[in-house]
């Protein structure tokens, strides 16, 4: 049982509070100025160890990817960090990636985004995703502009709860479990078969407690019809425009429409289809997979 | 009409006895008894010295009100005994030694009252069975209870926690026991464990462990929580020169979460989950006569571990190799000085059963902590080694000693377990050097470059006074400290810290 007190620190020891009154606990000056003197030597700072990164002065974003696929910039398997990842992009954020895990996040969920420090000993604070877009619009070299239609809420709602449902439900519970969100979300967080069998079990049991949370069953063809209603809606406000609502270029909310398109239609996410109803509703959609394609040509040249 | 004599009698019974009286009298009862005792202890002396050398045969040994214990459990520690077993007769005198041996024995497994009384008896000289040099034994083991709960809190040293305990003894005959503990607590969030417990073939110097564990600790010295699950197995043995091994395979889960806001980028690129699989040998030699505050003896303890190397897989692979010592000597007048020397290396290996054969960089649960109030008095803990920002993330070699000096205090003396200490103390705990320029460097280069670089100036130190008290349980020390030498950023404190533990260096 190691333990020490923690109340003392070099500065608060001696915890002198305000000048005016000197309590029992004020050292004296002399004493002070005698404690002031040690430690007797300083030396430099020891190294880091090898795991530690060493760039500090770039921004950092942690999302899903696999080791390679952050090196190379590719989109996240992930909706939501793919969203942030390609917003930041739209935004001409300059950002490194690093494969990461929800364990890191401050929030307990990717991603997040570490901000690029020139002082190590002080690391900068973690910005969450529900405060990217400020950071965002903060940083940007380039304005990226939000249009101002009435609609953009309704519609966001729509990507937010039908679309993401009927996600959960693809990837989580059906076979694209096994073909898809193992490979990507559980054989990467360990080689041992037991922490394997627990976050398979964690994950689907999270995934059916929050499609529990409006609904008292889970019905596979209500939550695949309205998402399909969803699409249609999309694909309907997109016409034949290049961005949503009118934009002149890209904003948000074709970060977050782009996020669950690209993942449905790319083809060999993990070991690729298995239950393919989802998908290929997104792929008779004309306008939507134009809209994908035209993000994915200009701000992902590589994949 | 009373007699005067009666009267006086009455008058006599009436005073008041005198005390010194009383005294006296009581002083003289207990001396007769206690000479009449010491007769017949010397009686009993004289008689099993006549018969030292008398031949003996143990025809029988009864052990009784064993109930719960198996009998073939006793058979293997009691049987060599027999005489029937055995090729030549016993003389009286070897005989009760094995018997008091045994008995011994029976006592180390924990599960009889203390004291266990032997009884020898002549067997009826009717019995056409027995033969004059005969004699029967007769051990009276009351059995303790088969279970003790207990449960209870403790407040203390920045951490508040309750606790429940519950032990099964003697759980199917043998001294088997499980022991199950859980406890919540401000720094150890919550701790649950189960061990089943067995001695091997009736010997209680080799022993046999199975345990389960789960846990979730606040490591606020590198800013997250970490959440254990897994399960241990080990073998321990005690060989007759007093060497303690033990040997055992262990699989964990471990998972580094519950970050704080301000973690530093190299505890977040750590967080997650990864699964050790090691086995490990301990080797143990304690000479020290009071371990927790010895006055003469050394202590040589080496632990080794290998994980993740060959069949062994799972998530980190490394060897982990550590020793530590420490010696006592008395200066007279009850003044002790002792030293301690410890170090350690953590070698990263390539993962056995994976593609990747380059060796794996070592990750911050597995790095070595150093600094603290039981390890390097006057830091925090984890107050030496490589920091970045707020965390103390650990390092892969280091090497530390102590000295200090142990005085009684004025006026109570070397009996009472107090004392005051003058130390001085201090170490070095590095990362292993990264790859050097060209960029392909080898582990074993980069290991020596490493350990080489634990001399580049003087070790991070510190020196203090305090006071030590040596509970049975724990030592319990409060000392004042300054750091004399440190490295930026090394965490040393001044003022005064409380330490609680039971190795101290």
């Amino acid at each position: 049982m190691p333990s020490e007190d923690r109340p003392h620190d070099e500065k608060s020891q001696p915890p002198t509070r305000s000048p005016p009154k000197p309590s029992i606990f004020t050292v004296p000056a002399p004493i002070k100025r005698l404690f002031d003197r040690f430690p007797l030597t300083t030396y430099p700072a020891n190294e880091l160890p090898a795991r530690s990164p060493r760039n500090r002065h770039q921004n950092v974003l942690y999302i899903f990817a696999t080791p390679s696929g952050a090196v190379s910039g590719a989109p996240s398997y992930n909706p939501s960090c793919l969203k942030w990842q390609t917003y930041l992009k739209f935004s001409d954020v300059d950002f490194r990636l690093v494969a990461s895990n929800n364990h890191a996040s401050p929030s307990g969920a990717l991603p997040f985004l570490l901000p690029s420090t020139h002082d190590t000993a002080k690391p900068a604070s973690p910005i969450p995703s529900g405060k990217l877009q400020k950071w965002a619009l903060e940083k940007r070299k380039r304005r990226v502009e939000e249009p101002e239609d009435m609609r953009y809420e309704a519609y966001l709602s729509l990507l937010d709860h039908l679309i993401r449902k009927a996600w959960l439900y693809t990837l989580y519970l059906t076979p694209n479990f096994t073909s898809i969100a193992e490979p990507l979300y559980v054989l990467p967080i360990s080689t041992n078969s037991m922490v394997r069998l627990t976050t398979a079990y964690e994950l689907r049991k999270a995934a059916e407690i929050e499609l529990l949370k409006n609904s008292v069953v889970i019905d596979a063809e209500t939550l695949y019809t309205d998402a399909e209603e969803a699409l249609g809606a999309l694909e309907t406000v997109l016409g034949d425009q290049d961005w949503f609502f009118g934009a002149k270029e890209p904003g948000l909310f074709d970060a977050s429409v782009f996020a669950y398109t690209h993942l449905l239609l790319d083809a060999h996410l993990g070991n690729g289809w298995a239950e393919p109803r989802l998908r290929n509703s997104v792929l008779a959609r004309g306008n939507l997979v134009a809209h994908r394609d035209r993000i994915l040509a200009g701000y992902y040249p590589g994949a | 009409m009373a007699s005067p004599i009666e009267d006086d009698v009455f008058e006599r019974l009436c005073q008041k006895p005198d005390p010194a009286e009383e005294q006296k009298r009581e002083r003289e009862f207990n001396d007769r008894l206690h000479a009449q005792y010491q007769k017949s202890q010397s009686r009993l002396f004289e008689i099993i010295d006549d018969n030292t050398t008398r031949p003996t045969t143990i025809s029988e040994i009864r052990v009784l009100h064993a109930s719960h214990t198996r009998r073939d459990f006793l058979e293997r520690i009691f049987n060599p005994l027999l005489s029937a077993n055995r090729d030549g007769p016993y003389t009286l005198a070897e005989a009760l030694a094995d018997v008091s041996n045994a008995t011994n024995k029976l006592q180390r497994f924990d599960i009889f009252k203390n004291p266990i009384s032997i009884y020898l008896d002549k067997p009826d000289p009717a019995d056409p069975s027995t033969t004059p040099t005969d004699i029967a034994i007769y051990i009276s083991a009351q059995e303790r209870g088969l279970y003790t709960v207990k449960t209870g809190t403790e407040v203390g040293h920045s951490e508040g926690n309750a606790f429940v305990n519950a032990q099964l003894r003697n759980l199917f005959g043998g001294a088997e026991s499980l022991n199950a503990h859980a406890s919540l607590g401000t720094r150890t969030r919550s701790a649950y464990s189960v061990g089943f417990d067995t001695p091997i073939n009736s010997n209680p110097d080799l022993r046999f462990q199975l345990n389960g564990i789960a846990s979730s600790t606040l490591k606020s010295w590198a800013s997250h929580e970490e959440v254990v699950k897994g399960g241990d197995t080990k073998l321990r043995w005690l060989t007759p020169g007093g060497h303690q091994h033990e040997v055992g395979y262990s699989g964990i889960w471990r998972q580094i979460t519950g970050l704080a806001s301000n973690a530093s980028p190299t505890v977040r690129n750590d967080a997650g989950d990864s699964f050790k699989s090691s086995i490990s040998h301990t080797w143990t030699k304690d000479e020290r006569d009071y371990p927790l505050l010895p006055s003469r003896g050394y202590l040589l303890k080496t632990v080794s571990e290998l994980a993740g190397f060959g069949p062994l897989k799972g998530d980190v692979a490394f060897g982990k190799l550590q020793a530590e010592t420490q010696a006592a000597l008395p200066l007279g007048s009850g003044i002790t000085f002792t030293a301690g020397l410890r170090g350690g290396l953590l070698y990263p290996l390539a993962l056995g059963g994976s593609s990747n054969s380059a060796p794996l960089p070592s990750r911050l649960n597995d790095r070595i902590q150093l600094g603290g109030p039981t390890d390097v008095r006057g830091f925090r803990i984890g107050g030496l080694g490589p920091r970045d920002g707020p965390d103390a993330v650990g390092g892969d070699v280091y090497a530390a000693g102590g000295a200090s000096l142990l005085f009684p205090l004025p006026r109570l003396g070397a009996e009472t377990p107090l004392r005051i200490q003058a130390f001085i103390n201090g170490g070095r705990l590095l990362a292993l050097k990264g790859k050097g320029k060209d960029g392909n460097e080898s582990t074993l280069n980069s290991m020596q470059r490493t350990l080489g670089a634990l001399k580049d100036g003087l070790p991070s130190c510190a020196a203090g006074l305090g006071l030590v008290y040596a509970h049975p349980v724990a030592r319990f020390e409060v000392s004042f400290s300054l750091p004399l030498v440190q490295r930026r950023g090394e965490a040393g404190r001044k003022g005064v810290a409380f330490g609680v533990g039971i190795e101290f260096l």
